[in-house]
Parts: C-alpha cells; sequence; structure tokens
C-alpha cells in the first residue's frame, strides 16, 4: 500500500516514514500543502497521512480541496492541537481519522490498514483468498494453514492484486504500490516478484494476460 | 500600629474644629460681656453717686452706717475739707481719690472701679471690685456655650452616621473589587458613584482592563508555546519507538543519534521559552551595568563557531572601537547570539555571516548581522518578529523564538532594530542601534 504523508517538521516527517515502511507500507513524504496537492493530482497513492499545520496550504484546505474534486482516498489528520475544535474540523473537511500527536507508530499503521480496509470495502481484517489467508497487520500468510515466508515487496506486490480480485494490474501500477519516488526500480523486478510468488503459492494463482498485465482470479466458491 | 480611619480621622477633625470654634466664640461673648458689664456697671455707679450726692450727710450721721447697701460696691462721702462723712464699709477703706470721674484703681484686695463725683459741698465715692464684672462676664460666656457642649455626643454621632454613609460607596466598590478575579475581570461599574470616588474606580478600570490583556496575551503565549513544545515532543517519542523497533545494532545507533538530536531541539526550545520568559516586563529588574558590545559579540560567535563549521559558513566579526553600552548582560548575549544563530541557521552551506561592531556619525554603539541567505521578503519582515512566526521558506528546524527573543530585549533595552539587505544585496542584514547613553543614566551607572 503506497501512502502519502504530508508532513512539515523534518523530524517527524523522517521518523514516520521509517516507521511506516517498517510496517509495509510505500511511503513518499511531502512537506508543504502545495506539494501534498500536487502528489494526489498522480493518484498513486491509496491513502493520505496530513498533518493540519502544513505551510503554504494548510492541511485543511488540501482536504477540502481533495474532497471537492471527488477524490475519495482515505485521509487520517494529525494535529498537534488536541482541542475538540481543531478535530472536528478536520473531520468535518472531510478527514476519516486523526490522531493527536505525540502518537504511537503501531497504532497509525494500524488505523491506517483500518482505513484501507474499509477503503476496499472489506470488514475483516484478515484477508481470505481460495486457500489463502493473508493478515496485513502481522504481514502474515498462510497456504492451507501453513505459514508462507515472503518479502516485503513480494507481500505488497500480492497485496496489490488481491485488494481487487479480478482486476488486471499493469507493470507501472505494481511498480507504484512497490516504490516510492526515491527508490529507483530495478528493470523486471515486477517479473521477479511474480515469479517468487508463484513458486509459493502455487503457479495458477497468478495469472498473466500477456501484453495486459497481472490480475488473481475472484475465488469461486469461497471454503 | 492601627490603621488609620477616614471615619475617625473625620470625627476627631471635625470635633476638634467645633470645639475649637466654640471656645473662641466663649472668649469673644466673655470679652464682650466685660465691655457690656463695664458700660453697666460703670452707669450703675454714676447713677449710685448722683443719687448720694446732696444726700444730708454730716460727719455725726455717718462713718458708723456701716452695713446698708450692696456689699460689692463701696460708698465714701467726704466734704471739701476732706473730712470723712460716710463709709459704707469700714473694713475696706479705699484711698481717697481727689480725681474726679471714673478712674481703675488696684489695691492689696484687686483691681477696683472707682467713680467719684463732687457736688459743690461734698465728695461722694463709689467703687466696686473688678472681680465682679469679671464673674459676670464668665458666666454669660458660660451659659453660650453650655448648651453646645451639651449638644456634641449627639452631633459625635450624627457625623459618625454621615461620615459612614458618605463612604458608602468604597464599600460597595471594594465588594466589587473582592469579587473579581483572574477569570473575571469586568470593569467596576462606575455608575451613581460620588464624583471623589469615581476616578479610582476609573483608574481602577484602566488596571483591570491592562491586567486581562496581559493575561490573555500569557494565556495565548502558554497554549502557543504548549503546542510548539508537542512538536519536537513527537519527534522525540517517534524517534524512542524507531530505536525500540530497531533489530540491528546499526539500525539502533542511527536510531538513537536521530533521538539524541530530537533531545537537542526538545531542549533549546525549553532554554528558548525560559529566555522570553525571563525577558517579559517585570520578571526580573537587574540595575543596567556598562557592556562591551565587541566582547558580546566575540563571546557569541565562538559559541556558535561549531555550527558555523558543520555548514562550512564563513563566520567573522569587524568590530571598529569598543562600543560601551548600558544593558543586562545576559539578555544582551542573547539579544546577539539568536541574530548569528538565525543568520547561520538559515544561510545554505558555504554561505557566509557577518557580525560588525561599530559606532554611527551620532555615536551611538551599533551592531549587525548580515548574511548571504536567502533574506526575508519587505512584506513579511514586520511578522518574523512575531513568536512561534517562521517563514514560508521553512525547513530550517528553529523554535520560531529566536527573533522574539531580540525584539523583547530590544524593546526593553531602547534598541532599534532595522530589518534590510545583507551582503552585496543578497540575503539578511540586521541593524541593531543602542541608544545614545543618557547623562543621568551613565552618572547611575558609573556610581
Amino acid at each position: 500500500m503506497r501512502v502519502l504523508l504530508a508532513e512539515d517538521d523534518a523530524m517527524i516527517g523522517a521518523s514516520v516514514r521509517h516507521g511506516l515502511r517498517q510496517d509495509g507500507f510505500t511511503v513518499d513524504w511531502v512537506s508543504d500543502g502545495r506539494a501534498a496537492e500536487l502528489a494526489l493530482a498522480d493518484r498513486v497513492h491509496d491513502a493520505l497521512v496530513l498533518d493540519l499545520g502544513l505551510p503554504k496550504r494548510t492541511g485543511v484546505e488540501v482536504l477540502q480541496g481533495m474532497r471537492r474534486r471527488g477524490d475519495a482516498r482515505p485521509v487520517l489528520i494529525l494535529t498537534a492541537r488536541d482541542a475538540v475544535a481543531d478535530r472536528v474540523a478536520g473531520l468535518d473537511a472531510g478527514a476519516d481519522d486523526y490522531m493527536v500527536k505525540p502518537f504511537e507508530l503501531d497504532e497509525l499503521a494500524a488505523r491506517l490498514r483500518a482505513l484501507l480496509r474499509r477503503s476496499a470495502g472489506r470488514a475483516a481484517s484478515v484477508l481470505v483468498h481460495g486457500e489463502l489467508t493473508i493478515d496485513p497487520a502481522t504481514r502474515e500468510v498462510r497456504r492451507n494453514g501453513e505459514p508462507v515466508a515472503l518479502s516485503a515487496r513480494e507481500f505488497a506486490l500480492l497485496e496489490a492484486l488481491l485488494a481487487r480480485p479480478g482486476a488486471i494490474l499493469s507493470r507501472a501500477q505494481l511498480e507504484e504500490k512497490l516504490y516510492g519516488w526515491s527508490e529507483s526500480v530495478e528493470s523486471n523486478a515486477v517479473e521477479v516478484y511474480i515469479h517468487a510468488l508463484r513458486r509459493k503459492l502455487g503457479t495458477g494463482f497468478i495469472r498473466n494476460v500477456r501484453g495486459v498485465g497481472w490480475m488473481v482470479s475472484r475465488p469461486v466458491a469461497q471454503a | 500600629m492601627s490603621t488609620r480611619s477616614i471615619r475617625r480621622d473625620l470625627l476627631i477633625w471635625l470635633l476638634g474644629g467645633l470645639l475649637l470654634a466654640v471656645a473662641v466664640a466663649a472668649v469673644g461673648t466673655y470679652f464682650r460681656a466685660r465691655e457690656e458689664a463695664n458700660a453697666l456697671f460703670d452707669y450703675q455707679l454714676k447713677e449710685m453717686a448722683a443719687s448720694l450726692s446732696g444726700a444730708p450727710f454730716t460727719a455725726a450721721s455717718g462713718i458708723a452706717g456701716g452695713e446698708s447697701g450692696n456689699s460689692a460696691l463701696v460708698v465714701q462721702i467726704w466734704d471739701r475739707n476732706g473730712v470723712k462723712l460716710y463709709l459704707s464699709q469700714p473694713q475696706r477703706e479705699l484711698p481717697q481719690y481727689a480725681q474726679l470721674g471714673f478712674t481703675t484703681i488696684h489695691t492689696e484686695q484687686g483691681a477696683w472701679r472707682v467713680f467719684s463725683s463732687f457736688d459743690g459741698s461734698q465728695v461722694v465715692q463709689v467703687a466696686q471690685p473688678m472681680s465682679a464684672r469679671r464673674e459676670l462676664a464668665a458666666s454669660m460666656a458660660l451659659r453660650t456655650i453650655i448648651p453646645v457642649l451639651a449638644a456634641l455626643p449627639l452631633l459625635a454621632l450624627l457625623i459618625w452616621f454621615i461620615i459612614a454613609r458618605g463612604l458608602q460607596p468604597l464599600d460597595r466598590v471594594a465588594a466589587a473589587v473582592a469579587r473579581r478575579s483572574p477569570v473575571l475581570l469586568e470593569p467596576v461599574s462606575e455608575r451613581g458613584l460620588p464624583s471623589e470616588v469615581q476616578p479610582l474606580v476609573h483608574a481602577l478600570n484602566g488596571l483591570l482592563d491592562r491586567l486581562g490583556i496581559a493575561l490573555a496575551a500569557q494565556r495565548s503565549f502558554i497554549a502557543d508555546a504548549a503546542h510548539e513544545l508537542r512538536t519536537p515532543l513527537t519527534a522525540v517519542h517517534l524517534q524512542a519507538q524507531l530505536a525500540e523497533r530497531a533489530s540491528t545494532d546499526d539500525e539502533r545507533r542511527r536510531a538513537l543519534a536521530d533521538l539524541k538530536a530530537g533531545l537537542e531541539r526538545a531542549t533549546r526550545l525549553s532554554e528558548q521559552l525560559l529566555t522570553l520568559a525571563r525577558e517579559e516586563p517585570g520578571v526580573i529588574e537587574r540595575a543596567p551595568v556598562d557592556v562591551d558590545l565587541a566582547e558580546l559579540a566575540r563571546e557569541a560567535i565562538g559559541e556558535l563557531a561549531p555550527l558555523a563549521e558543520t555548514k562550512s559558513i564563513d563566520l567573522g566579526l569587524s568590530a571598529s572601537a569598543k562600543a560601551a553600552v548600558m544593558g543586562d548582560p545576559q539578555a544582551l548575549r542573547a539579544l546577539v547570539s539568536n541574530l548569528v544563530d538565525n543568520a547561520l541557521r538559515y544561510t545554505p552551506s558555504g554561505g557566509r555571516v557577518d557580525v560588525a561592531v561599530g559606532a554611527d556619525p551620532d555615536g551611538a554603539a551599533m551592531l549587525s548581522v548580515r548574511d548571504n541567505g536567502p533574506g526575508i521578503a519587505p512584506a513579511e519582515r514586520d511578522r518574523v518578529f512575531d513568536r512561534f512566526y517562521r517563514g514560508p521558506s521553512s525547513g530550517v528546524p528553529g523554535s520560531g523564538l529566536g527573533l522574539a527573543i531580540v525584539k523583547s530585549v530590544a524593546d526593553r533595552h531602547g534598541v532599534t532594530i532595522a530589518l534590510g539587505e545583507g551582503i552585496e544585496g543578497k540575503g539578511l542584514g540586521v541593524s541593531v542601534r543602542f541608544p545614545l547613553p543618557d547623562r543621568n543614566q551613565s552618572q547611575v551607572g558609573r556610581s
């Protein structure tokens, strides 16, 4: 899952980015409101973590602009002001959740996962697909109850494919899910990860649509 | 020991004044009554003498005459040869006076008023002691003041209550002021107050107003400060969590280094807040002393040289002369080091910061800090002195308090600050001009 982090404080931004990466998110970090709007226009992020006290354009302005344009991606606001009025203003402007500074990295990651789950229309925290169960919180994958060891990128790829079963994702779309701005994309990386996933989860699980991309078929009869 | 009381003072002074007035009136009455008694008794003496003259007194009829008449009056009659014909009170013999008309004589028995008349055959002399007249005058004077003295307790009581009634508005004001508290600073009503109390209440309301403004400023400062402290503390909190999560030694080392940097930032902010709190007017009043500006600049540069070195900034001082100013050395050091620190923070690596100390053509001490960094747009220059304000070219870790500290130190020392261009038309130049030494003040400083 790729998350946009808008935070003007260098230390907080670096720490949150580092922490969310450890939790398996792909994170891009901007430090002012205008940069956040530019990044949102690319539509590559699944969620936005937004500090309300941003320079140039405030968090509330960014949020209102987003919702006006019909952008429904989940937004979690960070605020240093714990006055109820501030949180209400943020939620009313279109935020899905908020956290008051200082906050726990684990909780931020958990809330982000919950937001992403809800925006995908799922209620259960564990993804079940055929003989696979996937827990995004612990990043545990089990096949017929047996744990399968996946690398962070392999897990991110699997998560992206399983988010919309039946939809074909192009190489560019998958790369966007896997790499932040600052990271260089290795050539054939997507193929390498797909190959590894097929080896670990069974060859028929991920289907290649030649010239278009990859997909996971909709579970036929979920047990 | 006892506190002063307007009521008691007024009572004492009013009653004292009244008693004095009564005493003056009594003395006046006494003297006027004596004058009148004089006229009256003189007339009586004259009448008495007239009624006695021509009376058939002979030497034989008289001398033993004795007890007749007013005992206070002494009547003597003698013939033209000086032979005493009559003496009303033999035991009180007065000298024979040849002088006719009124005289006052002094004898062993006191002063006497004497009237003598001569009808051609005998001399009639009527005398009366002056004390009779004084007694009459005194009793008249006493009669005038006795009713006033009798009414005095009643009068005192009346005055006591009138004063109490007059002072009632003060009690009301006191009660209204007692109800005021830091959360309730609304003005005391000035309506219906006597004109003597109104100025006091008006001044008090002015004070309440200023107090309210100062309190509001304090509250918003504390709220801002708490908010500003939350940012570095959040960073520290996150950095500590990352250090906890670290699974390798290398990762832990890096996380702890970040944590240390975060703690340093939080510490610096709290120190800046303390400096600013110390600069609050009226918090600490130290007597101004002589301070050498060039020495202060040298100290500040020495302290900040490591920061300049890590950013490869060329930091230097040009001091033309010893620039002596009067002030609080600790505050002035904060002023200089915040200016230099600010310049170093906002100037990119490889830049230049010049500190200059000297005097302007008028002889006023000057200090300037100029850099070749991004500078401050003229439109923003007023706002940079606001607390917690950071320029839009953010990304520079700062407390937003540096220039606010500079401003409050400058205000306290009567120093004017001018923001202008930096080195070669680039960056920011801050000029600080100290007031010309006031002769009186400098003498105080020297003594």
